[in-house]
C-alpha cells in the first residue's frame, strides 16, 4: 500500500522523521520561521509525492530527504510571500512562543554543521549535494545516491571529488588566515 | 495553544491529507493543485464514483471503517454514526455510496469552518444530531430526499483533539446547493443568549448537541433540535 491510502501509515512517517526534517532544516536555515515554513512545505511536499512511495520498500529516508533538498532549495528561489501564497498550510502560523524557543533552540544547536556548509557552498552542485547528505545530514552513500536520483557509483566519485577540494580550499583557507594574523 | 508546532503540523498534514483524498487528488498520480474550479469538478468525480470508491475503501479498511457507520433504511432515510472524528474523507465517501454527497471537516476546539460556505439550500424537516447513548460520538439520521441533488450536506465539527470520541464541543451544520467553498479554520463563535446553553434529551439517546445552522438573514445562530 503507498503512504498515500493509509493515514495510519502517513501518520507514523510523520511521527518517525518530524524531528530529523526539523534538523535537516536548521542546518541549512538560521531563521526560526523560515525554518518552521520549511518544515511545513516539505511534509506538503511529501503529500505530493506519497502515491510514489511504498513504506517498507526501499529506504524512507532517501526517499524523504531527496523530497527536503528540492523544497529547501526551491525555497532559495522564492520570496517568502510567493512560497506562502502557494502553500495551504504555512508553517510560521502554526508556532506559538514555545515553539519559537525551541526552534532557536535546534537552530543554535546546529551551528556548527551550517558553518560547515558554508565552507562547501563553492563546490560544484553535484559534488556538493552528495557531500552535504553524507556529512551533514549522516546518510549513507547509497541513501544519497538514492535521494539524489544518481548512481550510487556516481554518488562515490563526486564525494571523493568534493572532499579532495576541500581539503584544498581548507589548506587555502588557513594560509589566508594565517597571512592575515 | 496548548500543543507542540509538531503536534498543529501533523494535523495540518493529515487534515490536507484527508482533504485531497476527498478529492481523488490523493488516488491520481501528479502535481496537486490547489484551485477551486478543480475541486468542485473533482467533487462531482468522487460523487459519481461513489460505488467504486467504496468497495475500495471496504477492502482497505479493516480498523479504520470503524471510526462511523452509514446505514440506510427501508423508507430511504439514511442513519449516521460517527464513533470517532477520524478519516472524515472515508466517511465523505461512505456517504457518498448512499448518494449524499457531504463535506465533512474535523476541527481541534476552539476552531470551526468559516460560517459561508456556499448557497443555503431550504431544507424541509429538521435533522436532530444527538450523542450516542454511551456518551460517545455523535449520531443523526438524513430523511429520504432532504439533501437533494446539486447540495451538499456540510459539516464542520469542533472536537478534543486528545478524545477523538468525546461528543464534540460544536457541530455546524448546514446543505450547501451548488459549490462548497473549502474550510477556512476560524475561531469557534460562542453561542449568545438564547435556548441555547441548555442541555436537552434527544429521545432518550442522549444529550443533544449543539447544532449551528445559518439562517435565511446569514447570520450563525445555535439551536437544538
Amino acid at each position: 500500500m503507498r503512504l498515500n491510502e493509509d493515514p495510519v501509515a502517513l501518520e507514523a512517517f510523520y511521527r518517525r522523521h518530524v524531528d530529523d526534517v526539523m534538523r535537516f532544516v536548521v542546518r541549512r536555515v538560521s531563521d526560526p520561521h523560515v525554518a518552521a515554513d520549511l518544515t511545513s512545505d516539505i511534509f506538503m511536499a511529501v503529500l505530493d509525492s506519497a502515491h510514489t512511495y511504498v513504506p517498507g520498500r526501499g529506504s524512507e529516508v532517501a526517499w524523504l530527504y531527496g523530497i527536503a533538498r528540492n523544497v529547501v532549495s526551491g525555497h532559495h528561489r522564492r520570496s517568502v510571500l510567493e512560497a506562502q501564497a502557494n502553500s495551504r498550510v504555512v508553517g510560521r502560523r502554526l508556532m506559538d512562543d514555545d515553539d519559537l524557543v525551541r526552534m532557536e533552540e535546534r537552530i543554535d544547536a546546529e551551528r556548527r554543521l551550517r558553518d560547515a556548509r558554508q565552507v562547501m557552498a563553492d563546490l560544484p552542485e553535484g559534488e556538493r549535494a552528495v557531500l552535504e547528505l553524507v556529512a551533514i545530514d549522516q546518510l549513507t552513500v547509497t541513501e544519497a545516491a538514492s535521494a539524489l536520483g544518481i548512481r550510487k557509483v556516481t554518488a562515490r566519485v563526486r564525494l571523493h571529488r568534493a572532499r579532495r577540494a576541500l581539503e584544498k580550499v581548507a589548506s587555502s583557507a588557513a594560509t589566508y588566515m594565517g597571512a592575515e594574523a | 495553544m496548548n500543543t507542540s508546532f509538531e503536534e498543529r503540523l501533523i494535523k495540518a498534514v493529515m487534515d490536507e491529507h484527508a482533504r485531497r483524498t476527498a478529492e481523488g487528488a490523493a488516488v491520481v498520480p501528479g502535481p496537486v493543485r490547489h484551485s477551486r474550479t478543480r475541486r468542485i469538478a473533482t467533487r462531482a468525480a468522487v460523487v459519481s464514483g461513489a460505488a467504486a470508491t467504496t468497495v475500495a475503501l471496504m477492502l482497505i479498511g479493516g480498523g479504520t471503517t470503524s471510526a462511523y457507520a452509514v446505514n440506510k433504511s427501508a423508507d430511504g432515510s439514511v442513519r449516521v454514526t460517527i464513533n470517532e472524528f477520524r478519516d472524515a474523507a472515508e466517511l465523505e465517501a461512505e456517504l457518498a455510496g448512499v448518494g449524499i454527497a457531504a463535506e465533512i471537516d474535523y476541527l481541534p476546539v476552539p476552531q470551526t469552518c468559516q460560517p459561508y460556505r456556499g448557497e443555503r439550500a431550504d431544507t424541509g424537516g429538521q435533522m436532530k444530531v444527538g450523542t450516542r447513548e454511551d456518551g460517545k460520538g455523535i449520531e443523526f439520521e438524513i430523511g429520504k430526499g432532504q439533501i437533494g441533488k446539486g447540495e451538499t450536506l456540510v459539516l464542520a465539527i469542533s472536537v478534543d483533539p486528545a478524545d477523538l470520541t468525546k461528543p464534540p464541543a460544536a457541530t455546524a451544520m448546514q446543505i450547501v446547493r451548488g459549490p462548497v467553498a473549502p474550510c477556512e479554520a476560524t475561531a469557534l463563535p460562542f453561542p449568545s443568549g438564547g435556548p441555547a446553553g441548555e442541555s436537552k434529551r434527544d429521545g432518550g439517546s442522549g444529550p443533544t448537541t449543539d447544532i449551528q445552522r445559518r439562517d435565511q438573514h446569514g447570520e450563525t445562530r445555535s439551536q437544538q433540535d
